[in-house]
């Protein structure tokens, strides 16, 4: 009886306001002892199986393989410190600047057969200045040792997949740029924008308290005091969504590297994966959530300037479908116009390095696959016109 | 049909191939070939007429070629120093005549004579007969002790032991003959380790008598291999391949190293290709036969089993081999404490606390 009342209980407190609440914000008292018996990671695969098998098709079996084998890392270099030294040491190791190699290529082959007016614009121009990243070759699987301590008391170099450059190249910054990070940590992006020492003012910001921490680890471990004094690097902890209200027209560049499903991560990553049960909710409206970002960032962004939204999943609902919802919205309800730049030219200079997928309808996607196994990366350039 | 009636007659004889016979056969010989010499010099000396002495001649003949290769042969055992001489050229007849009873041909025991470094006669006849008994041929013998001449030095006892063991297993005439081409040492290595491998089957994997049969015959090597590997290579293909006894026998799974099964299993697992049954034994995916992932060739296996290129396939190999030797770290480690070393892998991702989705 007393059991029977008791569960009674149970199910209507269950219902009752509680509800409000996300689910993991209430404190969790017990922690489960053994692993779960379908494990997040399981789902995850599962989910990318039905979703991609479908989407790419031929394609995917090489896709999941690379998902599921070791990434490959590159070392982009820290101009702050000693690059000369550690680009003789790169090279010594084998590795070649893919970023150098990519200008050297376009530089050699330039377009033939187009008439001045439309050749496209020379590389300096259309991409990020002074970024240095060194890569292994395709097909080799060696990695680089562990960043040290250079002389002037900054690290040498930082480890991150190659791939989550081409969005700060991608987004051609120029000197004296003022430039908005709105999802920024853990921090690579945001660490390259200052490698290109094009930033005026750097507005760096993530709504996790704990992240942003990470965020200022890696400014602290890398970059000199006066580079990131307040006065030019601003790092906040705000939600992101409220940037069109709060510093509306006010950017050259934005860069929204949304939070998303991140594929590779979640095959791997047990703890706190999006694709756990308790947090499908969460999940399905994720693409909702990278729209609202995305408006917030264009919002942000000067007319005339420039934004590039970044993803790291190979998914078409949070990639090209977030970019033309967008597009749409600020249309209808702001009436403000934005044009996508097309980056044809731009993939082709990577071509080199990076496998991208031949088919996006917006945007540029680099698939991992075994002979380079970088990414998922999405990105697509944007100009805000009014 | 000819055959049989031959190998009848084989039988027959080796029935009759006692140790006492063989004394008796020896001392007859002797008698014999003191004959043989008495009678040719009469022959040669006084010339007879007519078909006695075509008749003695040809016989002589033939024994003269017989007597003629024995000391020949006899005189080579002489050669080898510390050999009892007289015994020697004895047993050298009685062994002759022994293999041919046991159905050896001339060619064949003058390949068994011929094997270095030289047994003693009597060892020879010993192994031959017990390899007889078990049911081999004459020729595989010959081919046996020729590849593998260390068995010529096995104590007789053992080799007995060996046999009745053998038999007892279930492995004797053709199946004994293509464990003996490629796994000779199934005679020399220690009963220990042979019971090891047998317990390892029969216990840990559960394989039935016959199948144990069965693995031998077909997979003669597992016999080289350590004995936990032996198990944890079963494992692998049960719990995580989901391959059941009767497969794992069928399809000689056991003979391909574990380094390949498992460069090949897990890369069309992760391809997507291959899936471990459920419990109910069901998979999503149509599981390619277990020939077509290991039997083929390497370029086969990657055209159409894999569907994938070669250059992929190197790398994964590569990435798997480190893998292996890693264990469960990372070769970089990815993330969480890893700020101050300046890994980040990949932006917006590997956190110990991802986010609530809002930025």
């Amino acid at each position: 009886m007393a059991a029977l009342v008791l569960r009674g209980v149970r199910e209507l407190l269950r219902r009752a306001d509680f509800a409000t609440a996300p689910r993991r914000h209430r404190h969790k008292k017990k922690w489960a002892t053994t692993e779960p018996k379908f494990p997040a990671t399981r789902l995850a695969l599962q989910n990318f199986d039905m979703t991609y098998g479908v989407q790419f098709g031929d394609l995917w079996p090489s896709i999941r393989v690379s998902l599921l084998s070791e990434q490959k890392y590159g070392a982009l270099v820290n101009n702050f410190g000693t690059w000369d030294h550690v680009i003789a040491e790169l090279e010594r190791l084998s590795a070649r600047d893919f970023v150098n190699e990519a200008f050297s290529h376009w530089k050699l082959e330039p377009e033939k057969g187009q008439p001045v007016a439309s050749a496209p614009a020379p590389v300096s121009w259309a991409c990020s200045p002074n970024l240095q990243c060194f890569t292994f070759a395709k097909g080799d699987i060696s990695c680089f040792p562990r960043a040290r301590l250079g002389s002037l008391g900054v690290l040498d170099y930082y480890l991150m997949d190659a791939a989550s450059l081409l969005p700060v190249l991608a987004l051609g910054l120029q000197p004296g740029d003022t430039v908005l990070d709105l999802c920024a940590a853990p921090g690579g992006k945001t660490l390259a924008l200052l490698q290109t020492g094009c930033c005026r003012n750097l507005a760096a910001n993530d709504l996790s308290t704990s992240r942003t921490g990470r965020l200022q680890k890696v400014l602290h471990s890398y970059v000199p005091e006066d580079i990131r004094d307040e006065s030019r690097v601003r790092v906040t902890s705000c939600d992101g969504r409220k940037w069109g209200e709060l510093e509306g027209d006010t950017y050259d560049r934005v860069l929204v590297d949304v939070p998303c499903t991140t594929d590779r991560h979640s095959l791997h990553e047990e703890e706190n994966n999006i694709f756990q049960r308790s947090r499908k909710k969460e999940r399905q409206i994720l693409p909702l959530l990278q729209v609202q970002l995305l408006a917030a960032g264009l919002l942000a962004t000067k007319p005339g300037g420039y934004a590039v939204y970044s993803t790291c999943s190979l998914s078409h609902l949070q990639n090209e479908y977030v970019v033309q919802g967008t597009i749409e919205l600020l249309a209808n309800q702001y009436s403000i116009e934005v044009q996508v730049e097309d980056l044809t030219h731009f993939r082709k200079l990577f071509m080199d390095t990076f496998f991208f997928f031949p088919s996006c309808q917006v945007g540029e996607l680099v698939i991992p696959n075994l002979m380079a196994n970088f990414g998922p990366m999405y990105f697509c350039k944007l100009r805000r016109l009014t | 049909m000819a055959a049989l009636g031959r190998q009848v007659i084989d039988w027959h004889r080796l029935m009759r191939l006692t140790w006492a016979t063989i004394a008796r056969q020896t001392s007859h010989l002797r008698e014999q070939r003191m004959t043989v010499v008495s009678l040719l010099r009469p022959l040669t000396t006084a010339s007879r007429g007519g078909s006695l002495k075509e008749l003695s001649c040809v016989t002589s003949r033939k024994y003269m070629q017989e007597a003629e290769c024995r000391t020949d042969l006899s005189q080579c055992l002489l050669e080898k120093p510390g050999t009892p001489v007289d015994r020697g050229a004895l047993g050298l007849e009685a062994i002759t005549t022994s293999l041919l009873d046991m159905g050896f041909s001339d060619a064949h025991i003058r390949e068994l004579l011929s094997i270095q470094p030289r047994p003693t006669p009597q060892q020879l006849l010993d192994i031959t007969s017990e390899l007889i008994l078990l049911g081999l041929n004459p020729e595989p013998v010959c081919v046996v002790l020729k590849k593998s001449p260390q068995l010529l030095k096995l104590p007789v006892k053992q080799m007995k032991k060996r046999s009745t063991y053998l038999r007892k297993l279930g492995l004797g005439e053709g199946k004994l003959k293509s464990v003996l081409y490629c796994c000779p040492e199934i005679f020399t290595m220690r009963q220990r380790d042979i019971n090891d491998i047998v317990r390892v089957l029969r216990e840990k994997c559960l394989f039935t008598v016959q199948q144990v049969t069965e693995i031998l015959h077909r997979c003669p090597y597992v016999l080289r291999e350590d004995p936990g590997e032996l198990e944890y290579k079963f494992q692998y293909a049960y719990f995580r391949m989901g391959i059941k006894h009767l497969d794992v026998v069928k399809t000689e799974f056991l003979k391909y190293s574990i380094t390949k099964i498992k460069q090949r299993h897990i890369y069309l697992e992760r391809l997507g290709r291959y899936q471990t049954p459920d419990k109910k034994g069901q998979t999503q995916v149509l599981n390619p036969s277990l020939k077509d992932i290991f039997r083929v060739s390497e370029a086969e296996f990657l055209a159409k089993t894999a569907c994938s290129s070669v250059e992929e396939f190197e790398v994964f190999k590569k990435l798997l081999a480190r893998e292996e030797e890693e264990g469960p770290e990372g070769c970089t480690s990815d993330s969480e404490e890893g700020t101050s070393s300046g890994e980040d892998a990949g932006d917006g991702d590997s956190e110990e606390e991802f986010t609530d989705g809002r930025n």
